[in-house]
């Protein structure tokens, strides 16, 4: 990259051309992506084909269709998972087992990265010597967009491939990759929307994952809800359940997704346009009489630096487990009129369902999922604030890096209390509202269940801290996100028990309508604080980056 | 517990064989030095010496591959204890973006040791600091403001400052070293890392100077110049062949006849003998220049280095 203050003229022979600045600007964003492209392809190519192999190999001959059909109805899992639909093929079975698992996981990816490659850079500086050369705000913002555009369509792209060495039908999987690489690209455009509109990355991120997020409310709103089924139309992942592949496969859904990121993606870049360097389209006041509430001490900071994120999270998951509540009695009135796929979910090992206690508990263990991301974020902030240099100040006070790990910790586990205790409520609430029988109580104490397995998320993310300070999120999210996966694949494929126990999910109760496993809870516990531990001692040793 | 350190003389820093190693790169080597209570030390060195790995050492943010470090006698490693006895102003200060300056001071005074706050205000504005913007908006300058103003507000024993300056402009350099002033009066240990030589002689009684992360010497500025050479000049009225024997007394060096009239020497060490030889010529004019902190820098980092 050169630097020049002449006039527009043709390029000196001997630096680089317009093209060449170009091709270098391009040149570092793919730098940034090509470790995360490459994880994701794994992931992406990976987890389908598995999914679609074990089906054939283990699953398709040895259980009935009738079984299969009862244990898709399970609300929980169809609340995740989406309609089941052609669950007699490998391909139709993979993609309501892992469609919306591989939608979420592809769009976050896209929504973060996107992030990172624009507001990210731009934040930490390293633009400022790129837009004093030729190049503008606007294009940078379109270029960086452009490469995560074609990292999540490379994503997309592994799914087909996956699936299609996996032998499924050719149409399923070319349409299953297209969309999952398309709600990967309406990711990427709102990441990089979100990160014009506000001039902080952790803030944009915040905001791009909630719209995306919000996109899964709907499409389970438009599931639940047969009055509101057009809202599928509104967003990737209904857009993923009109298609239907391997079965219906409509074409139509894509056309939307495609016209989606068409519009939109242009958008980020006129807003680029539109503003100054280093600030955001909005965004507070720059100059202002400043509170000074919350800075006293450590605790107090550490409640600070959290209460914004845990109020975003908890309008998250407050609204979520609401719509989980309302739809209780819809639940119980559907198992009531139907006696028949009563008695089969009972067969298949899901007796309590007749039972608001029942529903909500298969439901709450989902909730570990969220409240555990919470933790592993929060974590990943403290790494983010070590690699940017910020807490070289406050270190040199007489603070440990322990004891600050370790009240941000404290901080954090508050926070996922907080979440539980809101998503209680809410479910409770929305339960209340349809005169479902659940008790306040009932509904505390299930979401509280989950807590341990948000501490071990927690407990993971401290020893990333100590170890690997640049994996907190992903080693901080597995416990969770990874252990739920590994409970459904032991639960589906018939996995020996011992691989399907560490999994943290195979130690809860379905609370309230079992007691809680005191044991499982205790030994979570055990399990967290002891990662915590060994994380913290490393943290306090090693020598601090940035 | 810092002036009973005072009394009984131990070292504001003590470094014994400090050493570290970042996988095949050695950046600092066996390094050992004490500074008494009350000293303003200067720490200098080029880009890359290993100035700041030293004082993040200090600080306890590095581990040590080898060798032992303690402030007021307490190990480095104990932050919780060592800390209480400085304040740290670091070459690039990174503040929360989110959090306005008034912001940042009032986390760093209610974390800190104790600060004085009515001191604080009077720095903020004789430093001219425009607290109520968000950190997002500040210069490198500004950053720098804010440590310097939550540093000196500790009224700490130690003050731990690693370039403190570099995004100053001038009038805001006078004002601090007005401060460096105010707290070596006060009895305040300074240790002041610096490539701003100009910055050093001014407020330095005593300087380390570090090459590749050795310690290359370590001296009073007055002893430095004694230990290094002087620029001798002198005219005479008529030719003195018998001068020519300047070159074989003791610490002269780079004899040079420009003519007849006019010779330069370098010299090494007390000025004696080459004033009793020059004690019989006919001198019209004599110059002896003091060797410049510069000059004394760049003689360990020019000649010795090649």
């Amino acid at each position: 990259m050169t630097i020049e203050t002449a006039a527009p003229t043709a390029a000196p022979t001997g630096t680089l051309g317009d093209r060449g600045a170009n091709r270098a600007v391009t040149g570092a964003a793919v730098r940034l992506v090509r470790r995360g492209t490459t994880v994701m392809v794994l992931l992406a190519g990976g987890l389908p084909a598995f999914v679609a192999v074990e089906y054939r190999d283990t699953f398709a001959g040895a259980i009935g269709v009738d079984s299969l059909a009862g244990l898709a109805e399970n609300p929980a899992i169809r609340t995740l998972f989406g309609r089941p639909v052609a669950l007699d093929d490998p391909g139709g079975f993979t993609v309501w087992r892992t469609g919306t698992v591989l939608a979420v996981l592809v769009g976050t990816w896209a929504v973060l990265t996107a992030t990172r490659l624009t507001r990210g850079e731009e934040e930490a500086g390293r633009w400022e010597l790129l837009l004093s050369g030729r190049v503008h705000l606007r294009f940078l913002v379109a270029n960086a967009l452009a490469v995560v555009l074609l990292a999540t369509a490379v994503a997309g792209a592994a799914v087909t491939a996956g699936l299609l060495l996996a032998g499924t039908e050719v149409i399923g999987a070319l349409l299953f990759g297209a969309l999952v690489g398309g709600t990967g690209m309406v990711g990427a455009t709102l990441g990089a929307i979100a990160a014009q509109l506000l001039p902080e990355r952790r803030a944009a991120s915040g905001l791009g994952m909630a719209v995306l997020l919000a996109g899964l409310l709907v499409r389970m709103v438009a599931d639940g809800l047969p009055a509101l089924g057009w809202a599928q139309w509104l967003t990737p992942f209904g857009l993923i359940t009109r298609a239907e592949p391997y079965a219906a496969d409509r074409w139509s859904p894509l056309v939307v997704l495609g016209v989606a990121v068409a519009v939109l993606a242009p958008v980020a870049a006129a807003l680029a346009g539109r503003r100054d360097v280093g600030a955001g389209l909005i965004g507070g006041r720059e100059v202002h009489r400043s509170g000074t509430r919350l800075l006293g001490s450590l605790p107090a900071f550490a409640a600070r630096r959290a209460r914004r994120p845990l109020a975003g999270w908890g309008l998250g998951v407050g609204l979520y487990f609401l719509l989980i509540g309302t739809l209780a009695s819809t639940m119980i009135d559907f198992l009531r009129d139907n006696p028949a796929f009563a008695q089969l979910a009972a067969a298949a090992g899901f007796s309590r369902l007749a039972s608001v206690q029942g529903y909500v508990a298969a439901l709450f263990s989902l909730l570990a999922i969220p409240v555990g991301a919470f933790a592993a974020s929060r974590l990943a902030a403290v790494a983010a604030e070590e690699s940017a240099g910020r807490l070289t100040l406050l270190l040199s006070l007489p603070v440990a890096r322990a004891r600050w790990a370790a009240t941000e910790a404290a901080a954090t586990a508050g926070g996922c209390v907080v979440l539980a205790v809101v998503a209680g409520l809410t479910t409770w609430a929305g339960a209340v509202a349809v005169d479902a029988p659940l008790a306040v109580g009932e509904a505390l104490a299930g979401a509280l269940a989950v807590v341990p397995v948000a501490l071990v998320c927690l407990g993971a993310a401290l020893a990333a801290l100590g170890w690997v300070p640049q994996a907190v999120l992903a080693l901080g999210i597995l416990p969770a996100a990874g252990g739920y996966l590994l409970l459904v694949f032991a639960d589906s494929f018939r996995w020996p028990g011992w691989v399907r126990g560490l999994s943290p999910f195979a130690h809860l109760a379905a609370v309230p309508a079992e007691p809680m496993d005191l044991a499982g809870a205790v030994g979570m516990i055990a399990v967290a604080l002891l990662l915590a531990a060994a994380g913290l001692a490393r943290y306090n040793r090693r020598d601090l980056r940035g | 517990m810092s002036t009973q350190n005072v009394a009984t003389g131990v070292p504001a820093v003590r470094t014994e064989g400090l050493t570290k190693r970042f996988q095949t790169t050695l950046a600092v080597a066996n390094l050992s030095l004490a500074v008494p209570p009350g000293e303003v030390f200067g720490f200098l060195g080029p880009n890359g010496a290993g100035k700041s790995t030293t004082i993040r050492l200090l600080l306890g943010l590095l581990r040590p591959t080898g060798g032992t470090a303690e402030i007021f006698g307490v190990p480095v490693a104990d932050v919780e204890q060592a800390h209480r006895h400085l304040a740290y102003v670091p070459a690039d200060v990174s503040l929360w973006p989110g959090m306005t300056g008034r912001q940042c001071l009032e986390l760093l005074a209610g974390v800190g040791p104790g600060t004085d706050l009515a001191y604080r205000d009077e720095l903020m504005g004789r430093f001219d600091l425009e607290p109520d913007r968000r950190a997002r908006t500040y210069s490198t300058g500004n950053r720098q403001k804010v440590a310097l103003v939550a540093a000196f507000a500790t009224r700490a024993p130690l003050l731990v400052l690693d370039e403190p300056t570099s995004g100053l402009d001038p009038l805001m350099e006078r004002e601090f070293r007005r401060c460096i002033g105010e707290a070596a009066e006060r009895g305040q240990t300074v240790f002041l890392s610096s490539h701003q030589l100009a910055e050093v002689e001014a407020v330095c009684s005593r300087v380390g100077i570090l090459r590749a992360g050795r310690l290359v010497a370590v001296a009073g500025l007055e002893e430095l110049r004694r230990l290094r050479r002087s620029e001798m000049t002198v005219e005479l009225t008529r030719p003195a062949p018998e001068l020519r024997r300047l070159a074989d007394l003791p610490g002269v060096a780079d004899l040079r006849w420009h003519s007849d009239l006019r010779l330069t020497l370098s010299l090494v060490g007390p000025p004696g003998a080459v004033l009793a030889s020059l004690a019989d010529a006919d001198v019209a004019r004599l110059d002896v220049r003091e060797p410049s902190l510069e000059g004394i820098f760049l003689d360990y980092y020019g000649a010795d280095a090649a």
